[in-house]
């Protein structure tokens, strides 16, 4: 069965209601797994869909979308077992846009450019709203990455939808913010990489990073920096820099990478029983992570957010 | 590592308050024991005890009914002919007849005498050093026998506790000890656990054959400079269609490669139960939970994880 991942724009709560309700609904009767994933709207939504409560399952958008790769693969194991099973997950999804910051919208951005890749030949129904008085940047990309267009129970074809490659390449092929000037650099020169990890420990505690995030920080920083000694070009190095509320960690090598697609960079979960992990499994432990490749370098950046109770007061 | 410079402190209960220590580290003094599992694990602990005793000129004493060209690891680990050692009384073998037998009945005093006699005349004969071997397996299965194996282990203590010279290891095969009441009181009667020698150790990581259950334990730090040395590792462990257990209880710190490289080494396993996962620290079990390793097929999740 083939994907459905279309945009639902609305202006209002009815115009919303017009094309999320039946959506819904035809999940429910068909007895699939619904989720309602809104910012805001499951009393609304509740409302009209009365008599399939118990068949669809709410969640507030605060709760769902909490880090991208791991809600990706999550949906995915979901969306898998059902199409093993012969049925379809149905997901009515609504970002928090005016929430997030820049980077987060545009790692978010890719996420709905990947669906159209990952969840291929699952058969899921996904469904996004959009408010039209979203800023026009967050239009914009969602006119790209949909493949359909949702009003009622009609589907369109949507003619600016862009092949989610060419969407990410583009993306992906965004100039990164340069690191700061007084960023910690250190080479990288062995796979004997305790040194390395001991100096980010440091680093990630002064800017009150500790404990199981460290840890996974470590982790991921030890991997990009293994594959930048051994598929990279020297000379490698590492940069080390905080942001407000977060950590950054740059591995940058001179090598002449083309990733042939998205998969390769570590935006596609394994399928079961495939052992995979590499920056798959980066892009799992870390929070955004970019990845920047061409015959200038590979460069690899890996935020770590600080949570906000522990981190570093600007004072 | 948490190992110390003292060995590992074994947790109260299962070992009593006893130190773990590799039988390459035991040192004078020590009245050490080994319960063995499997017959490679007595070929690597008493062989490499009996050896290393040669290798460096002091007197080793084995209590054995086994004739000596059959001493445990001799010839089938370190490849030696043990016959010129005991010509040159450099390793004496005595059976027990003669080490405990008085009037015909195995006293304990006796053999307190023996090793006592054994000892001066090691000395005496100018050794620096003496190590004495005593195998207890043949009294684990007779009436009486353990209360006699206690009662030498007393003697012994007495003997090599205060010895800036001598060591021993009292050594038993775990098959033939049928009551667990018993095995605790022998092995209760030690400060010293031994087990065998790591299969390496540069100080950062060491890697541990294991025998109850077969695996190996993994301590320290694994990353992309110690992959090959892991491969060799988990290659020397596995064994046709049997899980491999690995404790991870120490392990500090292990990257993706590392466990990628285990799930592959899983799968050619996996006609048996593949690689079993013992006690991950709760940084670790983060991890593989978040990649989903724990959900690659041949890896399976043993004892110690926080949540199911």
């Amino acid at each position: 069965m083939p994907l459905t991942h279309a945009a639902l724009s609305y202006e209002d709560h009815d115009a919303f209601l017009e094309t999320a309700v039946p959506f819904l609904r035809e999940g429910a009767e068909r007895g699939d797994p619904v989720l309602a994933v809104t910012a805001g709207k499951t009393e609304l939504l509740r409302r009209e869909l009365a008599a399939y409560d118990g068949a669809i399952t709410y969640v507030d958008s605060a709760d769902f979308y909490l880090h991208p790769a791991r809600i990706v693969a999550r949906v995915l194991a979901l969306a898998e077992r059902e199409a093993a099973t012969g049925g379809a997950v149905r997901l009515l999804g609504e970002q928090c846009w005016r929430e997030r910051d820049p980077l987060e919208t545009q790692e978010w951005q890719r996420v709905e450019a990947l669906v159209n890749v990952v969840f291929a030949g699952t058969g899921a129904h996904i469904l996004c709203a959009y408010d039209l008085g979203l800023p026009p940047d967050v239009l914009r990309a969602a006119a790209l990455t949909h493949p359909q267009m949702a009003q009622g129970a009609t589907r369109m074809p949507n003619p600016a939808y862009q092949d989610p490659r060419d969407y990410l390449s583009t993306t992906d092929g965004r100039p990164l913010d340069p690191a700061p000037a007084d960023s910690a650099l250190v080479p990288v020169h062995s796979p004997d990489l305790r040194d390395l990890r001991a100096l980010v420990a440091v680093h990630a505690r002064r800017h009150g990073l500790g404990g199981p995030l460290l840890h996974q920080l470590l982790v991921a920083v030890t991997e990009v920096a293994t594959n930048a000694l051994h598929h990279g070009t020297p000379p490698v190095t590492l940069r080390l820099w905080p942001e407000p509320d977060r950590l950054v960690c740059e591995v940058a090598d001179e090598g002449d990478w083309s990733p042939p697609g998205p998969a390769e960079t570590g935006n596609v979960p394994p399928r079961a029983h495939e052992i995979r992990l590499g920056l798959w499994a980066v892009r799992m432990l870390s929070g955004p992570v970019q990845v920047r490749t061409g015959p200038h370098g590979t460069r690899v950046r890996i935020h770590t957010p600080v949570p906000r109770a522990i981190a570093a007061s600007p004072t | 590592m948490d190992a110390t410079e003292h060995g590992t402190i074994g947790e109260f209960g299962a070992h009593g308050w006893s130190t773990v220590r590799p039988v390459g580290e035991l040192r004078p003094g020590d009245h050490a024991w080994l319960a063995s599992h499997h017959p490679e694990e007595k070929e690597r602990v008493v062989g490499d005890f009996v050896f290393d005793g040669l290798n460096t000129a002091q007197r080793v004493v084995c209590l054995t009914d086994v004739e000596p060209h059959r001493l445990p690891g001799m010839y089938a680990r370190h490849h030696i002919d043990v016959r010129p050692f005991t010509e040159a009384d450099h390793l004496r073998v005595i059976p027990w007849r003669l080490a405990c037998g008085r009037q015909g009945r195995a006293d304990p005093e006796q053999l307190g005498r023996t090793l006592e006699r054994e000892l001066d005349r090691a000395f005496s004969e100018r050794f620096r050093a003496a190590r004495i071997l005593a195998d207890m397996t043949w009294a684990a299965d007779v009436p009486g026998g353990v209360e006699f194996m206690l009662a030498c282990d007393g003697a012994m203590e007495r003997l090599i506790g205060p010895s800036t010279r001598a060591i021993a290891l009292c050594q038993v095969d775990l098959r033939a000890v049928r009551s667990a009441d018993a095995l605790n009181a022998l092995r209760n009667h030690h400060e010293v656990l031994v087990e065998v020698n790591p299969e390496y150790d540069d100080g950062v990581l060491r890697m541990t054959r294991t025998y109850a259950p077969h695996g190996l334990r993994l301590e320290g730090e694994i990353d992309g400079a110690r992959h090959p040395v892991l491969t060799d590792a988990l290659t020397t462990v596995s064994r046709p269609r049997a899980e491999v257990h690995l404790e991870l209880g120490n392990l500090k710190f292990i990257d993706l490669g590392a466990l990628k490289m285990l799930g592959a080494h899983a799968m050619e396993l996996t006609r048996g139960n593949g690689l079993v996962l013992d006690n991950p620290t709760p940084d670790l079990e983060g991890v593989i939970r978040m990649v989903g390793f724990h959900l690659f097929p041949g890896i399976t999740r043993g004892e110690g994880w926080r949540s199911m």
